[in-house]
């Protein structure tokens, strides 16, 4: 029988049991790190919850579960020898089995635990969850490994880069042209040796100078003042810096796909072709000169004989005489247009502009191919506008000589019974001429090259030897020395028709300032 | 064992003499818990209210004492309420051996099958139950099987039912085993002198 005070001390050590037993309980399922206590022969005999999550089995399953039924059973036999062995495992990893066969990994510490008497009971088996931590490994060595080969990438394609830089660097330097490159804000960024050469001028002087400042530097100046005027593209545009040396230059835009990089202006030192096309044009000025000379004595003594002034001839001796005077003629003028181009080439195609109508220039080279336009029954139309057209400042023999080519190739390359329309019109800045032929045609394939020198139609050719070539490379000297334009059209068996413009007065005055 | 429960029967039963540990009111109410949550909890309190046993299952002291046959009208209750056949409440005993506090307290005993047949469990009964004896007939650890005899206790058929599972649950602790069998072979519900259990493994 027990006393009063006896069932009361009882009553009290229920009560701090059962609060003994509360704590020992929201201690063990409060952690957060998954334990389980396993006996000395492997039986798991307590979990916490933290132990049932990480495994996915739940209190009733994996209590009197062995053991390596959640880990490697090799690798629980060590840890238990180990830990059965030393007291202890300290943070060893260990790849764990949950209930649907999912591998984690863990790092698995372990502690002995012994009863009062000093007896194995088994051993506390504390888990921290490595997947986490292994992904975030694994991410990282992936990101490294990525990282590397992005270096890898980048320092060979610095390398490549460095290698295109230096081959371009070059090919800049080593260029035989002088090149400039402007940045899109147009400062310079760029210079090669040559260019430096050409103006006398070093790169760290001007680098990175605007069009502004550079303009300021006198040997570079003239290309400046050009670079300033032009926003499109130059294409061969020439400029003499000194008595001897002439340059012509080019500028194009830096393009990548549509952004405009800058912009790139190429010298091509042209003095030596300048100094052998001036030699060439002297040379044969001279011989034209040389050559007219005696011509002109013969055309003479020829004339004096037709004419009878050393005694009668025979009709036989007239016709070869006659022959002979026209060759001759032919000759002269072959002559007198070698001296044309080579005062154009010269520069010294000099004319005198005065304010001229243009409609009686027109009517008298007309009237000059009148018996030849006959002879070859041509229909030749003039067309020109009621109200008189303004004068034009021109030089007259020159500009004589522009309508007399254009007629003398409509009436010689028409064929007889063919047509010949010449058009006066007035616009408003301008006078315009055209000639339409019913002529042979150009060649589409040759239609580039018709202003230029010794220039002759593939047809025209096979039907005609006459014709210097000479004639349309004239005209547009010409027409372009008044500061107006010629062009044309044509389809070959189909015609041709040349158009020029010329400038009114005061559009001339605005050209002549261009000078 | 299919006598209609109800405030008689369950008087009649609450007249065994004996105590038992409230640990094993308390393991029942974790199964239902576990089984058929708060609101299953409620309705089993309400049933024992009926049956005259008003009990507040979270108020129980794990380790205080409580009439034994408390531990039977409890059982009977849960098989009433939620319809439970016998292997259910095998199932309440197995469960009771992994979550029970004094199981808990005792693996440091599960030093090995022969100590805890020969030594623990009659120390293990005897922290459980204030009456009945329990002791091993028979142990062979070499053809996997031992007797336990348990006398001098008569509260209910159903606890030897719950006691099947139990001693089942002991034996998942100290064996590797995944097919372990235990089976009440005499009873003295079936005339027998006293209650023996064959444990079997594989």
């Amino acid at each position: 029988m027990t006393t009063k005070k006896e069932e009361e001390k009882i009553s009290t050590l229920l009560e701090d049991l059962t609060s003994l037993e509360s704590y020992a309980r929201d201690l063990f399922s409060f952690l957060p790190l998954p334990v389980c206590l396993v006996s000395s022969v492997g039986i798991i005999l307590e979990v916490n919850p933290a132990f049932e999550n990480i495994t996915g089995y739940n209190i009733e399953e994996i209590i009197g579960k062995p053991a390596e039924d959640i880990l490697v059973k090799k690798e629980f036999e060590e840890l238990a020898k180990e830990t059965l062995g030393k007291g202890y495992v300290r943070a060893k990893e260990l790849i764990i089995f949950t209930k649907e066969k999912k591998e984690i990994p863990a790092s698995v510490s372990t502690i002995l635990r012994k009863s009062e008497e000093g007896e194995i009971i088994g051993y506390f088996v504390g888990l921290f969850d490595l997947s986490d931590i292994k992904k975030t490994e694994k991410d990282l060595k992936s990101a490294q490994i990525a990282l590397l080969n992005m270096l890898e990438d980048v320092e060979e394609a610095r390398g490549r880069a460095e290698e295109e830089k230096n081959k371009t660097v070059a090919i800049i330097n080593n260029f035989t042209d002088g090149l400039l490159v402007f940045d899109p804000e147009n400062k310079l960024s760029l210079i090669n040796p040559q260019t430096e050469k050409i103006f006398d001028i070093k790169q760290r002087d001007i680098v990175n100078r605007t069009l502004q400042e550079l303009k300021t530097f006198p040997t570079i100046e003239p290309l400046v003042l050009i670079l300033l005027k032009e926003t499109k593209e130059i294409s061969r545009k020439e400029i003499q810096l000194k008595e001897n040396l002439v340059i012509e230059i080019s500028s194009v835009p830096i393009l990548k796909g549509e952004e405009k990089l800058g912009n790139l202006i190429i010298i091509h030192d042209v003095s030596r072709e300048k100094l052998i096309e001036k030699m060439k044009t002297e040379f044969v000025s001279i011989s034209a000169h040389q050559l007219r000379t005696p011509l002109s004595a013969i055309k003479w003594t020829i004339r004096m004989l037709l004419d009878g002034d050393l005694g009668e001839l025979t009709l036989e001796q007239r016709d070869f005489l006659e022959k002979t005077y026209r060759s001759n003629e032919k000759m002269i003028s072959l002559i007198n247009s070698l001296l044309d181009v080579t005062r154009i080439e010269e520069g010294r195609y000099l004319y005198k502009p005065a304010l001229t109508e243009i409609e009686p220039i027109c009517q008298f080279v007309i009237k000059s191919y009148e018996e030849e336009i006959k002879r070859k029954n041509i229909t030749v139309d003039f067309k020109k506008p009621e109200k008189r057209l303004p004068k034009i400042m021109m030089d007259v023999e020159k500009i004589k000589l522009a309508i007399q080519n254009l007629l003398d190739n409509a009436v010689r390359y028409t064929p007889p019974g063919g047509k010949v329309t010449i058009t006066l019109k007035y616009g408003k800045k301008e006078v315009g001429f055209s000639i339409k032929d019913s002529g042979v045609g150009i060649p589409k394939e040759q239609q580039s090259r018709v202003f230029t020198r010794f220039f002759r139609g593939a047809n025209v050719m096979r039907m005609d030897t006459e014709g210097s070539g000479f004639g349309l490379y004239i005209v547009k000297n010409i027409i372009e020395a008044h500061g107006g334009k010629v062009w044309f059209e044509s389809e070959e068996g189909k015609g041709a028709t040349f158009y020029f413009n010329l400038p009114t007065k005061e559009e001339f005055a605005e050209f002549l300032k261009e000078f | 064992m299919n006598q209609e429960l109800n405030q008689e029967t369950v008087k009649k039963i609450m007249e065994a003499k004996g105590e038992v540990r409230g640990v094993t009111l308390k393991t029942d109410m974790g199964f239902v818990l576990k089984e058929k949550g708060e609101e299953g909890l409620k309705k089993l309190e309400d049933e024992l209210e009926k049956l005259g046993q008003p009990i507040k299952f979270q108020e129980i002291k794990t380790m205080d004492f409580y009439p034994i046959g408390l531990r039977a009208v409890s059982l009977l209750a849960i098989k009433k309420v939620f319809g439970f056949d016998d292997e259910k409440i095998k199932e309440i005993g197995l469960f009771a051996t992994k979550t029970s506090l004094i199981i808990k307290l005792f693996v440091r005993y599960f030093l090995s099958v022969q100590r805890v047949f020969m030594k623990e469990a009659p120390r293990l009964w005897a922290k459980h139950y204030t009456v009945g004896e329990l002791n091993t007939v028979e142990l062979n650890e070499e053809k996997k099987y031992g007797i336990i005899r348990l006398r001098n206790i008569n509260v209910h058929p159903i606890v030897c039912c719950y006691l099947e599972g139990y001693f089942c649950g002991i034996l998942h602790l100290i064996i590797k085993s995944s097919r372990i069998n235990s089976q009440e072979s005499k009873c003295t519900f079936r005339g027998n002198e006293y209650h023996e259990y064959l444990l079997k493994w594989e």
